[in-house]
């Protein structure tokens, strides 16, 4: 069920009439990949293809004293083996990464270890052979002995005074900020973030009210149904292609080239269709791989991930431990919140931290705020993006803590959120200050929505509610379409199509030139075919790309006009392209159609092509992006488990452009925000082993474990967007944590402050509480 | 398969592909380099009942065919829903009852290759100082694997028998004496030996006062998941009183558990919440809970007192 909400904002605005944006037509992938025709990474066939396997580390942390692997060489099938000591020196010895400048060493010792391993599963070595288990045989020829260390596989051990020390190298000392002394003393943290707004001593004092609480997630997985894989050909002229399942080729272009010390134009990095990403499939683990294995043997070489690779080796999110102090007036103003975030990082730095401490107030105007933030490592794989990085961690904690607050004052618990809630004008955590959002009308719809309003009947049933927030990324994009003769156009963007993108850009292009979906050819180019173009990732693909392609038939639209006053013989100023009903327009009455003109464009100088490449930047009006959802339980006090019972998320949307791509997102992560809080866990040995590293042992929430998601999708056009745009995949993580908790509260009245509530978790709270 | 060490019988395949191709084989037991199919003997998926005679199953009758079978579903509802709890529906339409009562443990040490555990030949069970939220609350030794089969609880509590070919011939016993524990043989969890085959299982006709209950507690809502605990719970009553009780556990100790204090305690008496309660208790008298899975503890009284409920609805 789904119902669209356009409030007085847009309306006022005169929410303009389309033609094609907000339907739903079928997406140009749909039949292929319900066929089982797509091409995903690992179906990739090269004549006379190899077939890699990894050797991993089976410890979490251990020194390299020998690596041999004169046997696994020798084994018939083999053709090579690759070990760190085929990888080229960094040019730079200081690379930008998104979390900031860090020693390139540390990129190619994350995809092959030299003298350290820092989690089990770290690669130390990789084979390929005629087979894929001549491979896998020949990786038990490859003999290591380590020196095993202590692991450090807790927060709690990574921060003890005297704890063994992951990156003891001096290689984080040319970079300021990174791993700086604590007390004198070497540490595991690799950074700390501070942000202040207002004075916290001063809201404190004002405070009627101040609730204080620690909170635990767990590390959990995008888990993605494609594994990683990756396939290269490295010819003997010095070019190299690269097929892989990444939500972004430019970025495996800049990251391979960077590890492999190679020019970014003798790479062509293609992506397959990809199988899922969820932020995770923007990192390389297996591309500098094969492709220094077909340096070595001349030929194509495939690697592909197993489950337990996955699990152990690429990039969940982060283990985290917040602290949240707020103080509340008496009436539910909100004057003051001082947040300590402690996230893992797992072996080097770079967790979401700073996306956790950014968002975590994000629905609130509140005046006094302090935020510390932590990233520490961790004997455990370095986490990657995970769909709105950091965010449901930190924000889990603050409306847990709210809703405690509206307890405690004795208020409706949305009526407390609207009392606080941010607008336009609103002092950020980041010190920046919020553009256009749509916080209060997603506020208010939640608190009118007639799921909220219901009631409840039964024992041991409950409802809660939270709020997401995030604030979604623009960035560089880059479109061009062919005018096809029959008026027919391909558009063709750098974009990777992770959830339906191609149809939602075609949509925007046929929008801006009147024309049919149908007419338009929507595809994904490679590095080599289409202009720079960031990853489909932060929200920003529909956004940004979506900007890019309007710039495109914008741009076809001014060609067009230009040879259609050549065919009349007049000034291009006095023809107009009518995008209502797709024809051009002149003087004396004359007009011809977009298809009709297409049909003459070869007599008239030859086809056209729009094109635009765009940095979308306008930062403040970027769009950020609110959600909240409601969630009703029952929880079985005799079994510990949780019931979703009825489900509703609701999300400023900014446009749907695609309204069932949008539901989809939407969808999507609230199931991954409800695994997140009711199943997912990682479970580690002390020795820094995962132990539940299959699907079997680590649960996600399939379709028959939650209810219909119902969605309600609010519209704030986004006024930095041509058509009001705003990212959508991301925020509808952020609310289920604290919406499914705040729920157990409700029904059995045990605040449960670490996820996933498993029938353990429940149970223990529970009996704690006496209530069993 | 008597002959050669390294053969295994293959059935529907679900468990034992995934243990050859994930590699966790110990030093514990061969290589198997020969997987003898044994789907192709005849009959040996039958599912027939006889008012006089019971019911007798093939030992490749599959999961799906048991759930959905009418005579199943009429006189064993204990066994009709066990089997359907098991697994998803693709697994439960290729999977046996043999096989589901035969399957490895899911134990996260055994089924990883990092862990030369006792149950792959190894000497250490790592259960007892690691990460024990799911293993055995009651009868670990040495080792503390807990039962993964839904269906076994639910043949015992029926009071069914194995019938198995060995290398003196064929033998019955009550499937009380067909799990064995870990102090006996930690590297089996049942009686069969190299080249043995689980040839039939028959058990009686029910009561008609008997009632049955099968509950499973999982960790996810209703899918795919293997039982924290489950129960199974047969209840021969007239009204409020109990003549017979015949309750199994599987998730809380390394053979499907009789609960023969609870069957004793409520043999004979007027159903009521304190005796149930009593029951329970005394099921669960000797759980030796681990360091993380004292939660299991309080389940199984929960569901041993739900169950008896259920099965006298």
């Amino acid at each position: 069920m789904t119902t669209t909400e356009k409030p007085e904002t847009a309306a006022a605005a005169g929410a303009p009439e389309y033609k094609v944006i907000g339907t739903r037509p079928v997406r140009p992938d749909g039949v292929d990949k319900v066929t089982g025709r797509a091409i995903y990474g690992a179906d990739v066939r090269l004549p006379g293809m190899l077939y890699g396997r990894v050797k991993r580390s089976p410890h979490a942390h251990a020194i390299i004293k020998r690596l041999d692997v004169s046997k696994a060489l020798a084994l018939p099938g083999v053709q090579a083996v690759l070990t760190h000591e085929d990888f080229p020196e960094p040019a730079e010895p200081i690379m930008q990464t998104i979390r900031g400048p860090q020693p390139t060493a540390w990129d190619t010792e994350r995809q092959m270890a030299r003298r350290k391993v820092l989690f089990k599963g770290h690669p130390v070595a990789a084979v390929c052979a005629s087979d894929v288990h001549t491979a896998e045989d020949a990786l038990d020829l490859i003999e290591v002995e380590y020196e095993v260390l202590p692991a450090v596989v807790s927060l709690d051990t990574a921060l003890l005074p005297g704890a063994p020390i992951l990156h003891d190298d001096g290689k984080a000392d040319a970079v300021e900020g990174l791993f700086e002394l604590v007390d004198g003393k070497p540490s595991n943290i690799a950074r700390r973030l501070d942000l202040t707004v207002g004075d916290i001593e001063v809201g404190f004092a004002e405070a009627d009210v101040i609730l204080e609480r620690e909170y635990e997630t767990s590390m959990a997985h995008q888990g993605y149904i494609e594994p990683h894989n990756g396939t290269a050909i490295w010819n003997n002229d010095g070019k190299l292609t690269i097929w892989t399942s990444t939500q972004g080729a430019f970025g495996i272009r800049q990251n391979v080239a960077r590890t492999l010390n190679i020019p970014l134009g003798d790479l062509r990095v293609v992506p397959a269709e990809i199988g899922g990403g969820f932020g995770a499939k923007n990192v390389v683990y297996l591309e500098p791989l094969a492709a220094l294995l077909s340096k070595k043997t001349g030929r194509p070489v495939q690697i592909t991930m197993n489950r337990t690779e996955v699990l152990e080796a690429t990039g969940p999110t982060s283990g985290t431990r917040s602290w949240v102090r707020m103080g509340a007036k008496r009436d539910g103003t909100i004057v003051a919140a001082d947040i300590r975030l402690e996230y893992e990082a797992g072996a080097y730095p770079g967790s979401p931290m700073p996306g956790g401490a950014r968002c975590a107030l994000g629905p609130y105007a509140v005046p006094h705020q302090r935020i510390v933030g932590f990233d520490v490592v961790v004997n455990k794989p370095k986490v990657a993006a995970y769909r709105a990085p950091g965010a449901p961690a930190s924000e889990f904690a603050v409306e847990s803590l709210l809703d405690e607050l509206a307890e405690r004052l004795e208020m409706d618990p949305m009526d407390l959120r609207l009392k606080n809630c941010a607008t336009a004008g609103t002092p950020r955590s980041d010190g920046a200050t919020h553009g256009s959002i749509g916080a209060r009308e997603v506020m208010e719809a939640v608190a009118s929505h007639p799921h909220y309003r219901s009631e409840m009947g039964g024992r041991d049933v409950g409802r809660g509610v939270a709020m997401g927030f995030w604030q979604n990324g623009g960035g560089e994009s880059s479109a061009y379409a062919n005018v096809h003769q029959d008026g027919r156009v391909t558009l063709v963007t750098g974009s990777v199509d992770i959830g339906g993108q191609r149809a939602a850009l075609a949509m925007q292009f046929a929008e801006t030139m009147g024309i049919p979906y149908e007419d338009v050819n929507s595809l994904v180019g490679d590095t080599d075919t289409i202009g720079f173009t960031g990853n489909t990732g932060g929200s920003r693909t529909t956004f940004a790309t979506g900007w890019a392609v309007y710039q495109a038939a914008l741009d076809v639209r001014a060609q067009m006009e230009q040879r259609v006053a050549q065919m009349w013989e007049v000034d291009p100023s006095e023809v107009t392209y009518d995008p209502k009903d797709a024809t051009l327009r002149g003087p004396e009455g004359k007009e011809i159609t977009f298809k009709a003109a297409a049909r003459r464009l070869p007599g008239t100088g030859g086809m056209i092509q729009g094109q635009a490449d765009i940095v979308a930047t306008n930062v403040g009006k970027v769009g950020a992006c609110y959600g909240a959802h409601i969630a009703d339980v029952e929880v079985d006090r005799e079994t510990g488990k949780v019931t979703i019972l009825r489900y509703t998320a609701v999300q400023d949307v900014g446009r749907a452009i695609h309204p069932a791509y949008v539901e989809g997102q939407i969808q999507g992560g609230a199931v991954q925000g409800i695994g997140m809080a009711l199943n997912e866990e990682y479970v580690y040995n002390d020795d820094g082993t995962m132990v539940n590293s299959s699907f079997l042992d680590y649960r996600m929430p399939v379709a028959n474990d939650v209810p219909m998601i119902e969605t309600v999708m609010v519209e704030v056009p986004n006024p930095g967007h041509p058509f009001g745009v705003r990212g959508v995949g991301e925020v509808p993580i952020v609310p289920p944590l604290g919406a499914i908790a705040n729920a157990i509260f409700d029904a059995v009245g045990v605040r449960v402050t670490r996820l996933p509530a498993s029938p353990r978790v429940i149970l223990e709270e529970l009996e704690a509480a006496g209530g069993t | 398969m008597r002959a050669n060490p390294e053969a295994r019988p293959i059935a529907g395949g679900s468990d034992l592909l995934g243990w050859i191709k994930e590699d966790v084989q110990g030093t514990g037991e061969p290589r198997w380099n020969l997987l003898v199919d044994i789907r192709t003997i005849p009959g040996s998926d039958e599912i027939r009942f006889d008012e006089a005679d019971g019911l007798t199953l093939g030992p490749l009758a599959t999961l799906d065919a048991i759930e959905h079978s009418p005579e199943v579903q009429d006189r064993y509802p204990v066994l009709s829903r066990a089997a359907g709890a098991a697994a998803s529906p693709n697994i439960r339409h290729v999977g046996t009852i043999g096989g589901n009562i035969n399957q490895r443990p899911r134990c996260w040490y055994l089924r990883n290759t990092e862990f030369d555990c006792y149950k792959k030949g190894g000497n250490f069970c790592f259960a007892v100082t690691g990460k024990n939220e799911y293993h055995a609350i009651l009868n670990g030794e040495l080792c503390y694997i807990v039962h993964p089969s839904d269906a076994a609880p639910a043949l015992m509590a029926l009071h069914a028998d194995a019938t198995i070919r060995t290398a003196d011939g064929e033998q019955t016993m009550p499937f009380d004496e067909y799990f064995i524990g870990p102090r006996q043989d930690v590297l089996r969890e049942n009686v069969l030996q190299q080249g043995d085959l689980l040839t039939r299982i028959h058990m009686p006709t029910p009561s008609p006062n008997a009632g049955m209950s099968f509950i499973k507690a999982q960790r996810r809502g209703e899918t795919y998941d293997f039982a924290v605990v489950n129960v199974a719970t047969v209840i021969v009553h007239e009204g409020d009183q109990i003549e017979d009780a015949s309750i199994v556990l599987s998730g809380v100790a390394p053979t499907p558990f009789r609960a023969v204090a609870a069957e004793d305690a409520l043999r004979g008496q007027t159903v009521s919440d304190g005796l149930l309660q009593q029951a329970a208790g005394a099921a669960l008298l000797r759980a030796r809970p681990m360091t993380e899975n004292a939660y299991k503890v309080g389940i199984s009284k929960n569901l041993i007192v739900r169950s008896v409920r259920e099965a006298m609805a």
